[in-house]
C-alpha cells in the first residue's frame, strides 16, 4: 500500500475525469451531480494525500517509492519512478488541498461547458501532482508538459475578455522554456551516462552521483545545462524579466484557474530549481547566484511597485505574486538552511494566501462582475464576515507576525543576511526587506479602499455576505494561515533533512553550523516574537 | 547469399499490391455497376495480405535476389510496414469520400495500390536503378491522383505543378545516379561500374573509385532529387500548392506515404551506403563524402525546419498549414539522417504518418464535398459542437507539436537523442527551438476550434464508419507509440540492416 499510495494520489483525479466523461453521456447531465463527483474525487485525493505527512519518516530521504521499468529499448532507461521527500511532500499536500477549494469556490460561477471545466481541473491536478512526485526526468518532463493542456483550456475557454491572448502567451512562454529543458535533459542523460556508465533519466541516481563525485560535470557544460534547466524554471516562477505572461494569465483565467496557477503552478519553477539546478549543478549555481538574486530583488521591488498602482484587484494580486516569488528565489540562492527552508515554507504560504486572495477576488467578482478597486469601498458595513476573512488573508500576505507569511519571509531574510556563499548578501537582504514594507503598503491600501469607509457606490449596498459554501472555502484557509504561523515545526521538521542534503551538494562550506534541529528551533523562535 | 533464379518470395508483398491494383481495374472494366465499396474492401484485404507477406520476411537479413536488385532486411520490412499502414488508412478514409464526390472508384484505388507498390520497391531496392523505378511508379501514380478531381481548377493546378517539378527533380536524381555509376568505375573489378548499393559501398570504403569528385557531384545531385521528394528546403516550394489543391485523402497519402518512401531511399543511400563505416577503416573518398554530405544535410535540415515552421505560422488554409508543418517535420527527420540513425528516422516516420493521416482524415470529414471548409476560420467554434472530432484533431495537432505521451514526442526525443549522441549539439538546440515555434500554429487551430465563437453555421458532420475507424486507429496508434513504445522500439533495436550482417 505504501508503495502504491503515491500512484493512487496522482491518478485518482484522472479516475475522476473518466467518471465525469462516462456519466450521463448523451443526455444533458445533471450539473449538480457532475460537480459533486468532481468535488468528491478531489476531496478523496486530499484525504489520501494526508497519509503522506502522517507516515513520513523525517530521517529518511525518498519515501513512498515506486520504481518500475517503463521503456528500456535503445538504452533509454526510462522508469516510472515516483517518490516524495521533504521537498515535495508539502507541495503535494498543498496541491490536493487547493483543488477542492478551487472547485468549491467556482461552484456557481461556471455557466458554460461545466463538464469540460471539471475535466480540465482534475486533469490539471494529476499533472501538477505528477510533476512533484516524478523522480525520473523523462516522467517529470511528461507531467510538466501535459499539464499545460488543461491549463490552456481553462484560460482559453472559461477566461475573461483577452483569454485567447493570455492562453497562447502562457503556453508559448512555458513551451520555449520546457523545450530548452528537454535539450538539457537529453544532454544531462549523455553527460551522466558516459561518465557513470549508466544511462538513466533517474533524478535520484544523477543527484547521488554528483554528490558522491561519480559524476563531475565540467564548468562549461555545467553553465549550459544550468541555463537550459533554469530558463524553464524561472519562466514558470516567474522571475523578472520573464514575468510578463503572469499578469495576463492570472487576470484572464477563471477563479479556479488563477488559484491553481498562483497556488501550485508557480511553485513548480522554484521546486525545479531546488530539485535540479542546486543539487546537480552546484558550481554553476554559485556562479549564477548573484545574477539570479539581483533579478529576484528587482522582481520583489518592481512587482510591489507595479502592484501598488493597479486599479484592478486581480492584477494587484498577480503582481504581488511576482514580488513574493522573488523572495522564494532569493531564499533558494542564499544557499543556507534557513534561506532554503524559508523558501520552501514561503512556497506553501504563498500557495495558501495568494490562492485565498484569488478566491476572495472571485467572490467579489461573482457579486459585482467588476474587479476595479474604485468600484468598492465600505464593504465592511455590508459584508462583515467577508471582511474578516479578507483581513486575515491580507495580513498573512504582508507577513504579519503570528501568521504564516512571517515565518517564511523571516527565515528567508535571516538566511540571506547570514549567507557567506552569496556575494552582496546583506545588500540583497536590505533591498528585499524594503519589498516587505512595500507589500504592506499596497496590500493595506487596497484593503482600506475596498473595505473601509462609507459605502459610496449604491450598487454595493445590497451585497450579500458570505454564504455557507463560501465560508466553508475560506475557513480552512484562515485556520491554516494561523496554524502555519504559530506552529511551523511539523512543516519544517519534515523538510529539514532534504534541505540539508541539497545544501551538502552545494559544497561543505556551510554558512552556519546549523543542524536540522537548530533550524527548527530558529523557525519556532521566529514565530515567537509575535506571541508576546 | 544470392539465390539463383527468381525468388518470388522476396517480392511477394509487391506482387500482391500490384495484383490487387490490376484486379481492381479488371473488376471496374467488367462489372460496370458493381457496388462501389468492393474496390475499397479488396484494397484493404490486399494491404493486409501484403502486410502478412512482409512480416514473413522479417529476420531474413541481407538476402538479395534478382541479381542484387532486391534486398530483404529488417530495414526493408519496417519501412514496408509503414507504407502498408499508410495505404490501409488512406483507403479507409477514401471509401466514403470517393462515394460522396461521385468520382470513378476503380482507377482511384488502383492508382493508390500502384503507388504503394512503388513505395514498397523503394524500400526493397538494393540498386540505384531499382530506387529510381520505385520512385517513378509512385510519382506517376500520385501525379494522376493529385488531379483526380478533374473539374476542380485547384486540383488541376496541383497535378500540373507536381508533375512538372517532379519530373524535373527526377532528372536530377537520375543524373546523380549516372554520376555515381560513373564514379564507381574500377578497371580491376567485375562488373566494371555498378549501380548496386552494396558494391558501391565496398568501393567507397576501399577507395577503389574512378573519381571522388564525380561521386561527390553524384551525391549532390541525389540530395537534390531526394530533397525534392521529401520536400526539404530549398526544394520544398511545390508542396504547399500541391497539398492544398490535391483532394484531401490524396494529400494525406502524399504527405505521409510518398514522403516516408523517399526517406526510406534517402536513408538507404545516405546512411547505409554513403556513410557506411562498419567494415574497414574507410578511405579518403569516404571521408570526403561524409563531410560534404553531412554539411549539406545539416544546412538543409536547419533551413527546412525553420522555413517550414515560420511559413506555417502565417497560413490561413489548414491544408497549407499542414503542408508547411510537414516540411518542418521532414526537417526533423532529416536530423535523424544527419545522425546516421535510420532507426530513429523509421520510428519518426511511423509516428508521423499515423498522426498526419489521422489529422487529414478529420480535415477531410470537416471539409466536406469539394473541400469547401478548409480555412482555419471555418473551424471557429466547432470545438464543442462536434467534440469527438475536434478533440481528436487537437490531440493530433498537439502530437505534431510534440506533446509527451503521444507518438510525436517519442519520435522527436529519439531523433534528438541520436543527433545529440552523434555530436550535433547545436542542431538539436535549433530543432528544439523550432518545435517551440511550431506550438504557436498548432495552437491557432485549437484556439479557433475551442475558444472562438462560431463564424459560420456549422452542422456536425456525419462520420462514415470507415473514416471513423481510420481516425480511431490513428489515434490509438499515436497514443500507443507515445505511452508504451517499448515493443516497437525493441523490434527496431533488434532490426538489422544490410550493414549489420556478415559479409559473404
Amino acid at each position: 500500500m505504501s508503495q502504491l499510495i503515491l500512484t493512487i494520489i496522482v491518478f485518482l483525479p484522472l479516475a475522476g475525469v473518466v467518471a465525469l466523461l462516462l456519466i450521463g453521456r448523451g443526455q444533458r447531465a445533471d450539473e449538480r451531480a457532475l460537480k459533486w463527483i468532481a468535488f468528491l474525487f478531489a476531496l478523496a485525493t486530499f484525504i489520501a494525500s494526508l497519509a503522506l505527512p502522517i507516515g513520513f519518516d523525517k530521517s529518511a530521504g525518498l519515501q513512498f517509492e515506486t520504481n518500475v521499468e517503463w521503456i528500456n529499448a535503445f538504452n533509454l532507461g526510462v522508469r516510472y519512478h515516483v517518490a516524495v521527500d521533504g521537498l515535495s511532500l508539502w507541495l503535494v499536500v498543498l496541491t490536493t488541498f487547493l483543488v477542492p477549494l478551487a472547485l468549491l469556490s467556482s461552484w456557481n460561477s461556471i455557466h458554460k461547458r461545466l463538464r469540460e471545466f471539471l475535466v480540465s481541473l482534475l486533469a490539471l491536478e494529476t499533472g501538477m501532482l505528477g510533476v512533484f512526485v516524478a523522480m525520473d526526468m523523462f516522467l517529470f518532463y511528461i507531467f510538466w508538459e501535459v499539464m499545460l493542456v488543461p491549463m490552456y483550456f481553462l484560460i482559453g475557454v472559461w477566461g475573461g475578455e483577452r483569454r485567447i491572448y493570455a492562453a497562447v502567451k502562457f503556453v508559448i512562454y512555458t513551451v520555449v522554456g520546457s523545450l530548452l529543458m528537454l535539450a538539457g535533459i537529453i544532454a544531462l542523460y549523455y553527460v551522466h551516462g558516459s561518465q557513470a556508465l549508466n544511462y538513466t533519466f533517474d533524478i535520484a541516481t544523477i543527484t547521488n552521483d554528483v554528490r558522491s563525485g561519480a559524476l563531475v560535470i565540467d564548468p562549461t557544460t555545467q553553465t549550459f545545462l544550468f541555463l537550459a534547466f533554469a530558463i524553464a524554471f524561472v519562466i514558470k516562477v516567474p522571475l523578472f524579466p520573464f514575468h510578463t505572461w503572469l499578469p495576463d494569465a492570472h487576470v484572464e483565467a477563471p477563479t479556479a484557474g488563477s488559484v491553481l496557477l498562483a497556488g501550485v503552478l508557480l511553485k513548480m519553477g522554484t521546486y525545479g530549481l531546488m530539485r535540479f539546478n542546486l543539487p546537480i549543478f552546484p558550481d554553476a549555481s554559485h556562479q549564477f547566484a548573484t545574477l539570479i538574486c539581483t533579478l529576484a530583488v528587482i522582481g520583489i521591488i518592481y512587482g510591489a511597485l507595479v502592484a501598488m498602482v493597479q486599479p484592478d484587484l486581480k492584477k494587484l494580486v498577480a503582481y504581488s505574486s511576482v514580488s513574493h516569488l522573488g523572495f522564494v528565489v532569493l531564499g533558494i540562492f542564499s544557499f543556507t538552511d534557513q534561506g532554503m527552508q524559508g523558501a520552501l515554507y514561503q512556497m506553501l504560504n504563498h500557495g495558501v494566501s495568494t490562492g485565498a486572495l484569488f478566491i476572495i477576488v472571485g467572490m467579489i467578482y461573482d457579486r459585482r462582475h467588476t474587479r476595479l478597486i474604485a468600484e468598492f469601498g465600505g464593504l465592511a458595513n455590508v459584508m462583515p464576515v467577508f471582511s474578516t476573512f479578507f483581513m486575515i488573508v491580507t495580513l498573512s500576505s504582508i507577513a504579519l507576525p503570528l501568521l504564516n507569511g512571517f515565518v517564511g519571509e523571516f527565515l528567508i531574510l535571516i538566511g540571506t543576511f547570514t549567507s557567506t556563499l552569496l556575494p552582496h548578501a546583506r545588500l540583497f537582504t536590505s533591498l528585499a526587506a524594503l519589498g516587505m514594507i512595500l507589500s504592506a503598503v499596497y496590500m493595506l491600501w487596497m484593503y482600506q479602499r475596498v473595505i473601509f469607509g462609507e459605502v459610496r457606490n449604491p450598487s454595493n449596498l445590497k451585497l450579500g455576505d458570505l454564504n455557507f459554501r463560501e465560508k466553508l472555502v475560506l475557513a480552512p484557509v484562515a485556520a491554516l494561515v494561523l496554524v502555519m504561523g504559530v506552529y511551523p515545526s511539523p512543516f519544517l521538521s519534515r523538510s529539514s533533512r532534504t534541505i540539508e542534503t541539497i545544501k551538502s551538494a552545494l559544497g561543505a562550506q556551510a554558512s552556519l553550523p546549523a543542524s536540522s534541529r537548530a533550524t527548527n528551533e530558529q523557525a519556532e523562535m521566529a514565530a515567537l516574537p509575535g506571541e508576546r | 547469399m544470392e539465390t539463383i533464379g527468381i525468388n518470388y518470395r522476396a517480392i511477394l508483398p509487391e506482387t500482391i499490391t500490384a495484383s490487387v491494383a490490376i484486379l481492381i481495374m479488371l473488376i471496374d472494366a467488367v462489372a460496370r455497376k458493381i457496388e462501389r465499396r468492393v474496390a475499397g474492401v479488396v484494397c484493404l484485404l490486399g494491404t493486409l495480405a501484403a502486410a502478412g507477406a512482409v512480416l514473413s520476411l522479417w529476420g531474413r537479413n541481407g538476402e538479395t535476389s534478382f541479381r542484387g536488385m532486391i534486398i530483404t532486411d529488417d530495414f526493408r520490412t519496417f519501412f514496408a510496414m509503414i507504407f502498408l499502414v499508410v495505404a490501409f488508412l488512406t483507403v479507409l478514409i477514401s471509401i466514403r469520400w470517393i462515394e460522396d464526390e461521385a468520382l470513378p472508384t476503380g482507377e482511384y484505388f488502383a492508382l493508390l495500390m500502384f503507388a504503394t507498390t512503388g513505395m514498397l520497391f523503394m524500400a526493397a531496392a538494393n540498386d540505384l536503378v531499382m530506387i529510381f523505378l520505385g520512385l517513378e511508379i509512385t510519382s506517376i501514380s500520385t501525379y494522376v491522383l493529385c488531379g483526380y478531381r478533374r473539374r476542380d481548377l485547384r486540383s488541376n493546378e496541383s497535378a500540373m505543378k507536381y508533375f512538372i517539378l517532379g519530373s524535373f527533380s527526377t532528372a536530377f536524381l537520375l543524373y546523380g545516379i549516372a554520376l555515381v555509376y560513373g564514379a564507381s568505375y574500377n578497371p580491376m573489378a567485375q562488373p566494371l561500374a555498378t549501380t548496386n548499393l552494396q558494391l558501391i559501398r565496398e568501393r567507397i570504403e576501399s577507395g577503389q573509385l574512378f573519381s571522388t569528385e564525380m561521386l561527390l557531384a553524384g551525391a549532390a545531385m541525389m540530395i537534390v532529387g531526394f530533397g525534392f521528394k521529401v520536400a526539404t528546403a530549398p526544394f520544398h516550394v511545390w508542396s504547399p500548392d500541391v497539398y492544398e489543391g490535391a483532394p484531401t485523402p490524396v494529400t494525406a497519402f502524399l504527405s505521409t506515404g510518398s514522403k516516408a518512401a523517399a526517406f526510406a531511399s534517402f536513408a538507404r543511400v545516405f546512411i547505409l551506403t554513403f556513410a557506411a563505416t562498419s567494415f574497414g577503416l574507410g578511405s579518403s573518398a569516404l571521408h570526403a563524402l561524409q563531410s560534404a554530405t553531412t554539411t549539406a544535410l545539416v544546412v538543409m535540415a536547419i533551413l527546412t525546419m525553420t522555413i517550414g515552421n515560420l511559413a506555417a505560422i502565417v497560413q490561413s488554409n489548414i491544408k497549407r498549414m499542414l503542408a508547411y508543418s510537414s516540411i518542418a517535420h521532414a526537417g526533423y527527420a532529416l536530423v535523424g539522417i544527419v545522425a546516421n540513425d535510420w532507426r530513429a528516422v523509421a520510428f519518426y516516420l511511423l509516428c508521423y504518418v499515423l498522426i498526419n493521416l489521422g489529422a487529414f482524415g478529420i480535415i477531410e470529414v470537416i471539409a466536406r464535398r469539394g473541400d469547401k471548409r478548409v480555412e482555419i476560420s471555418d473551424y471557429s467554434g466547432i470545438g464543442f459542437q462536434s467534440i469527438g472530432l475536434s478533440s481528436a484533431l487537437a490531440l493530433f495537432l498537439l502530437s505534431l507539436a510534440g506533446l509527451p505521451l503521444t507518438g510525436g514526442f517519442m519520435a522527436k526525443l529519439l531523433v534528438f537523442k541520436s543527433a545529440w549522441s552523434a555530436g550535433f549539439h547545436a542542431l538539436v538546440v535549433i530543432a528544439v527551438i523550432n518545435s517551440a515555434v511550431s506550438w504557436y500554429y498548432y495552437l491557432r487551430v485549437m484556439v479557433a476550434m475551442f475558444f472562438a465563437e462560431p463564424a459560420t453555421a456549422f452542422k456536425p458532420p456525419a462520420v462514415a464508419r470507415s473514416t471513423a475507424a481510420a481516425i480511431v486507429l490513428a489515434l490509438l496508434g499515436t497514443l500507443y507509440l507515445g505511452i508504451v513504445p517499448g515493443r516497437v522500439l525493441d523490434t527496431l533495436e533488434r532490426a538489422r540492416d544490410q550493414m549489420t550482417q556478415p559479409k559473404k
